[in-house]
């Protein structure tokens, strides 16, 4: 016997299912709802057009082959991590199998199925590139996050935030950016940047106990930096960068930042 | 009775579901009934693809000099590759009293304001991909991982620049749902308790993370 107790409104409802019978209903009902849903399912699918195409138990290539899809074959792709996708054969046999391979297979008109592989023809398409630089602000450790959309082959926009924490103060800057990439051709290729923003500069608290100290200030920019392209979607970036903080005082600031650090684009 | 109003209703509906094929034209002996399956091409637009990971951190944070405390926090990561991953966390804790502070129950050092523990960090991790058998049968994918990261910490008053290192084991229930078992090293300088210092923050975290 199997109950199944829903509480409604401090009522106990209790159906109890008591004899077989009840069960073929459901069934029949769950089966009816199953075949007319996958009558009229649009599927995502592929034919195998080389040999065999090997499929994975995991995303990765570490993983064992459990099965193999074989010449002809029609599989279904469900979904996709980094540079693998699920798949379902027609035997209902669910794996992995890496990009590589889903170049292998056509599509029901014939074509072969090519997806964005990051290599480094795509690059050249890619809209937006996000990442993280770490490196030397003055001397001091700084962070930054910075977001760019790439609007054509040489130039990008960009907005970075740079968080300066050192022994005596810390700085906080934004920056807007307009970046040049002269060869954007070359893996490894130099650009310029040009940026306005504003700085928040406060001393450590143990240096003053009054509160707040903090002051703001405008600030210019003026980049250089190569990016290489390392592998799929992956870039790494070194930058220079001068900045001119605008202060109330009778001499503007300048501070030199050198970062190191990675991008990925899409 | 009621069993007999039950066999009517079901085979009412099973009328009703076979009507349809019926209604249609007879069906030859030895013919198959194909499903209509319409093929769509593969895409990047019609292909669900679950590179980022978000989910929520709870764990236990053992603050230099200021005992240990509750930690929460929030865990995004995006994956790379099979092989490398990047992960923000963003975590918040109480600060406990030194030592000193408990045992001559004189002036503390800090205000409660200042106890307020939270950090953020960037990090990048690589995997060290597996899968885990719990039964013969019982297998989920897993994966072992280490980052490295810097970030920052909100302390004591002040934001101090902070190094992470960690090492984490990621068990997949579904495609979809992770739990995480981490253990990360937070390193920062301080002089809270007076010379300045490098010290070692050892936080023991557990997340359960989505992937989409």
């Amino acid at each position: 016997m199997l109950c199944l107790r829903l509480k409604s409104g401090g009522h106990k409802v209790k159906m109890a299912f008591q004899n077989p019978f009840n069960f073929r209903f459901l069934l029949l009902v769950c089966m009816w709802l199953c075949t007319t849903s996958a009558l009229s399912e649009e599927l995502i699918q592929a034919k195998v057009v080389e040999p065999y195409v090997e499929i994975h138990s995991g995303p990765a290539g570490g993983y064992p082959v459990i099965h193999v899809a074989a010449k002809g074959e029609w599989i279904t792709v469900l979904k996709r991590r980094t540079s693998w996708f699920k798949i379902i054969t027609a035997d209902e046999i669910q794996g992995w199998i890496k990009q590589d391979d889903l170049h292998l297979t056509e599509s029901s008109q014939g074509q072969p199925v090519k997806l964005f592989d990051g290599s480094f023809a795509s690059f050249s398409e890619r809209d937006i590139e996000f990442g993280m630089l770490g490196g030397s602000f003055e001397g001091t450790p700084s962070l930054t996050i910075f977001a760019d959309w790439v609007a054509t082959e040489n130039i990008s926009a960009g907005v970075s935030v740079t968080q300066a924490l050192g022994d005596l103060s810390e700085s906080q800057y934004f920056l807007v950016k307009a970046q040049h990439t002269t060869f954007p051709e070359w893996r490894l290729s130099p650009y310029i940047s040009l940026g306005v923003g504003q700085i928040r500069t406060q001393p450590k608290a143990n240096l003053v106990q009054s509160g707040d100290e903090a002051r703001t200030s405008d600030l210019y920019a003026v980049g250089l930096g190569v990016r290489y392209y390392l592998a799929k979607n992956f870039l790494v970036k070194l930058e220079y960068n001068n900045l001119q903080a605008l202060t109330s005082r009778d001499e503007n600031e300048e501070i030199e930042e050198w970062k190191l650090g990675f991008a990925v684009y899409f | 009775m009621e069993v007999r109003f039950r066999s009517l209703f079901l085979v009412v509906l099973a009328l009703l579901n076979s009507s349809s094929l019926i209604a249609q034209e007879p069906v030859k002996a030895g013919t198959l009934i194909e499903p209509k399956v319409t093929r769509q091409d593969i895409n990047e637009a019609n292909i669900d693809s679950e590179n980022f990971e978000l989910g929520l951190l709870v764990g236990v944070i053992s603050i230099e000099d200021f005992s240990s405390s509750p930690l929460f926090g929030l865990r995004a990561a995006y994956h790379i590759n099979e092989d490398f991953f990047i992960e923000a966390t963003y975590g918040q804790a109480e600060a406990g009293e030194t030592s000193f502070e408990v045992l001559s129950g004189g002036a503390p050092f800090l205000t409660e304001e200042e106890r307020d523990y939270s950090f953020y960090n960037v990090s990048f991790g690589y995997n060290l991909n597996g899968e885990t058998f719990f039964t013969d049968n019982l297998v989920f994918n897993s994966a072992t991982y280490f980052t490295l990261g810097a970030g920052s910490t909100d302390f004591g008053g002040d934001e101090r620049f902070t190094v992470s290192l960690g090492a984490g084991y990621r068990l997949l229930l579904t495609d979809y749902m992770a739990l995480h078992f981490t253990l990360r090293d937070h390193l920062f300088n301080s002089e809270l308790i007076g010379e300045e210092k490098t010290t070692h923050n050892i936080e023991y975290g557990f997340s359960a993370t989505f992937f989409f």
